[in-house]
């Protein structure tokens, strides 16, 4: 059931996610599809996420945006983050820019060879936020020989992460304590629960779709949402992903398409990457109950294997 | 026919079926013949395959030995018409030959090599040095429509000027080809415009000597309204055809199968009708597909799905979709609910033409009233056989000796 809009207010909007805003000039939305937007929003009751550009939006439409409940996603560089749900940033070096206020939403998209090398630089943010994501733009390229890597990464920053519940900060870390908390899959949602609105006026499943060359509109803001093939989107239409329990991934629907070629089908890396997240969160939670109760009656089970293509096949 | 033979022949099935990879070269994209329902929309006399390209996917697939674990393997040769290209096919199967004895493969001894022919060049010097040269290792299907006038509907000569149908051609080589093929089948395809003659053709096809029929419908949406009660009428009449000649004791038609026509278990009975994934096929530009049908020539509206080539070898993460696909996900709800569901099948490639989107998992439903007039006519030529066989006391004895048959999985 749908249940967000995201509207990209610009074709230089931010990057929240895996893909990467490429190849676009600053083209704000239209006066116009912006009120459409708010006002399809409130008749399907959708909570809209508005994602921003660097540059400073002109005043009637900040009013306009104001006029209807919302979340703002900014870019770190944003000349104003003060009023953002979400703040992103580039790469693990821009981090070190001082944050605004302790309850934002921090997002970090970085290459997976970068948080590799220099994930230390997350224990400082670790301590501040609330809420922290770390979002790999190049997951397709994941090797195998990275496992182990991304495995001894994962266990340093579980010790930082450990000793902060310890001292009474839960700190939501999307990549170690997303799967303690989750009891079911919580994942993209792109073309089921989320649905985007780009500077164009149409619909796409997801911004990566706006933005990338195979990516095709589903509908727009003068007609109809009109998504074929709707149930693809859907974890019980998705048989790899509806035997799995690595319920904090993000079953990147982008992803899948460009890398399988079909919207509910994940690749291998995408699936290698969560379940090495998964298994991180069971030891971090075993870690944690050592030092006192915690999370009682929430058990991660123990498996033998990183790709749940290997039990999922028919 | 014998007064105590109660024994049904029934399809032979494919040479070890479900344990085999099937390998396809599509050494060409020409064809002698233009045939009206031909799904290969973009034939063309350019797009030969070279022998580097061969040798190249050869050394690919046999370096990747543990990649391809199936016991057995089969290569196939398709076209447009393999045959055209015989000199290419004879170099390819000697040099599998040597690698797989060079190589101590796993398939060494466990091979075969499969046609699928318009028939036309059949009997040419070079086409029977080859059969003599691999005999042991050979099943060639020559596909022979049915009556003159049935065949000479759509299996056309291509080219300019008045239409001039293939079958004289064809015929010609049916004694040679089963002299040396005794058990062989041929394939029928069933259009529209094929409806009224489906029973004179099988019966044909009998007359021949060809003891097995395998006939489908095409998937393809080109069914007008009422074709599916010409069409069990003309089952019906095929039914009564067989039982009243006694031909079912040594014939068989793969449209009459005791299994078709049941409710699906949607736990028990999820699996995939298609091989698609499981199965290989290379093309003249030395790309691999999942199987033939998503070939760009094979492709009607959408973009070929392309699973690797013959320098970069195979993108693992493009046959994951075609190896977790089941029944149930693919199928719409009326499907899923559908009370004759057995046997009704699907071509992986044709759903992906047909779909709204780009995606294997949408099930074309353009055949199901044509599976329904089928399920009725199956069932009536099993009551009507069985009731002949019990007034004539040999039921008991049928059971005894009948083979279980599966339903043909693609």
């Amino acid at each position: 059931m749908l249940r967000y809009l995201i509207v990209l207010l610009d074709d230089t909007s931010t990057s929240f996610c895996h893909y990467t805003a490429s190849n676009k000039e600053p083209n704000l939305i239209s006066l116009d599809i912006l009120r459409k937007a708010i006002r399809w929003a409130m008749t399907e009751n959708l909570t809209i996420q508005f994602v921003y550009p660097s540059h400073e939006l002109l005043d009637e439409w900040n009013e306009t945006i104001e006029t209807i409940d919302h979340v703002k996603i900014k870019p770190a560089t944003a000349a104003s983050t003060s009023d953002a749900d979400v703040v992103v940033f580039e790469g693990l070096e821009a981090i070190d820019m001082p944050l605004s206020k302790r309850d934002v939403s921090i997002v970090i998209r970085t290459r997976m060879s970068d948080f590799l090398d220099k994930h230390d630089r997350l224990h400082k943010l670790l301590a501040q936020a609330n809420r922290l994501n770390v979002v790999f733009t190049d997951v397709d390229s994941f090797a195998d020989d990275d496992q182990k890597a991304y495995d001894e990464a994962l266990a340093s920053l579980s010790l930082v992460v450990k000793n902060e519940y310890v001292n009474n900060h839960p700190v939501q870390f999307n990549l170690l304590t997303d799967r303690i908390m989750l009891t079911e899959m919580n994942n993209c949602g792109a073309g089921d629960s989320t649905i985007t609105l780009a500077p164009d006026g149409q619909f796409y499943v997801c911004p990566a779709f706006y933005y990338d060359a195979d990516g095709y509109p589903v509908g727009n803001i003068e007609g109809r949402l009109d998504i074929p093939n709707k149930q693809l989107y859907r974890l019980q239409y998705a048989p790899i992903c509806r035997r799995c329990d690595a319920y904090q991934c993000h079953r990147c629907i982008w992803l899948n398409r460009k890398t399988t070629l079909e919207v509910n089908t994940p690749s291998h890396e995408q699936c290698v990457v969560a379940h090495i997240e998964r298994n991180a969160s069971r030891r971090l939670l075993e870690a944690i109950r050592q030092e006192g109760e915690f999370m009682s009656g929430t058990e991660i089970e123990e498996i033998d294997y990183l790709d749940p293509f290997e039990i999922a096949r028919p | 026919m014998s007064e105590e033979s109660t024994k049904i022949k029934e399809s032979e099935g494919t040479w070890q079926d479900g344990i085999a990879k099937t390998i396809t070269f599509i050494v060409t994209k020409d064809c002698q013949l233009a045939c009206k329902y031909c799904y290969l929309v973009g034939k063309n006399e350019q797009e030969r395959m070279s022998w580097d390209i061969a040798k190249r996917a050869i050394d690919y697939i046999f370096d990747h030995e543990s990649d391809f674990p199936e016991k057995s393997v089969i290569f196939d040769f398709i076209g447009g018409e393999p045959f055209l290209e015989i000199d290419l096919i004879d170099r390819i199967c000697d040099y599998i030959k040597v690698e797989l004895y060079k190589r101590q493969h796993h398939w060494f001894d466990s091979y075969r090599f499969s046609f699928s022919t318009n028939g036309i060049n059949y009997h040419t010097d070079k086409v029977q040095a080859f059969i003599k040269k691999n005999a042991s290792h050979l099943s060639i299907g020559i596909t022979i429509d049915g009556t003159e006038r049935k065949h000479n509907l759509n299996r056309i000569w291509k080219g300019e000027g008045p239409e001039r149908g293939s079958y004289i051609d064809v015929v010609r080589n049916i004694p040679l080809w089963l002299e040396q093929f005794p058990g062989a089948g041929t394939k029928v395809t069933i259009s529209s415009a094929d409806i009224p003659y489906i029973k004179e053709s099988v019966l044909h096809l009998y007359s021949l000597g060809i003891h097995e029929v395998n006939i489908n419908v095409v998937f393809e949406d080109v069914w007008q309204d009422g074709d599916d009660a010409l069409f069990e009428d003309q089952l019906m009449r095929l039914a009564d055809a067989i039982i009243d000649g006694g031909y079912y004791e040594s014939f068989a038609c793969s449209f009459f199968n005791e299994n078709i026509g049941k409710p699906l278990d949607p736990e028990r009975e999820n699996r995939n009708w298609c091989g698609a994934g499981k199965m290989l096929a290379i093309d003249s530009a030395g790309n691999f597909y999942p199987c033939t049908r998503f070939a760009a020539y094979s492709l009607r509206s959408k973009r070929p799905i392309i699973i690797g080539n013959v320098y970069d070898g195979i993108d693992k993460n493009k046959l994951r979709p075609f190896l977790t696909l089941d029944r149930l996900t693919q199928s719409p709800q009326k499907c899923i609910d559908c009370e004759v569901a057995s046997g009704c099948a699907w071509c992986q490639g044709e759903n992906y033409d047909a779909a709204l989107s780009p995606t294997v998992y949408q099930r074309s439903t353009a055949i199901c009233l044509m599976h329904k007039a089928r399920v009725h006519a199956n069932n009536y030529y099993w009551n009507r056989l069985f009731r002949k066989l019990e007034l004539e006391g040999k039921r008991e004895d049928f059971e005894k000796n009948k083979i279980d048959v599966k339903p043909e999985i693609c």
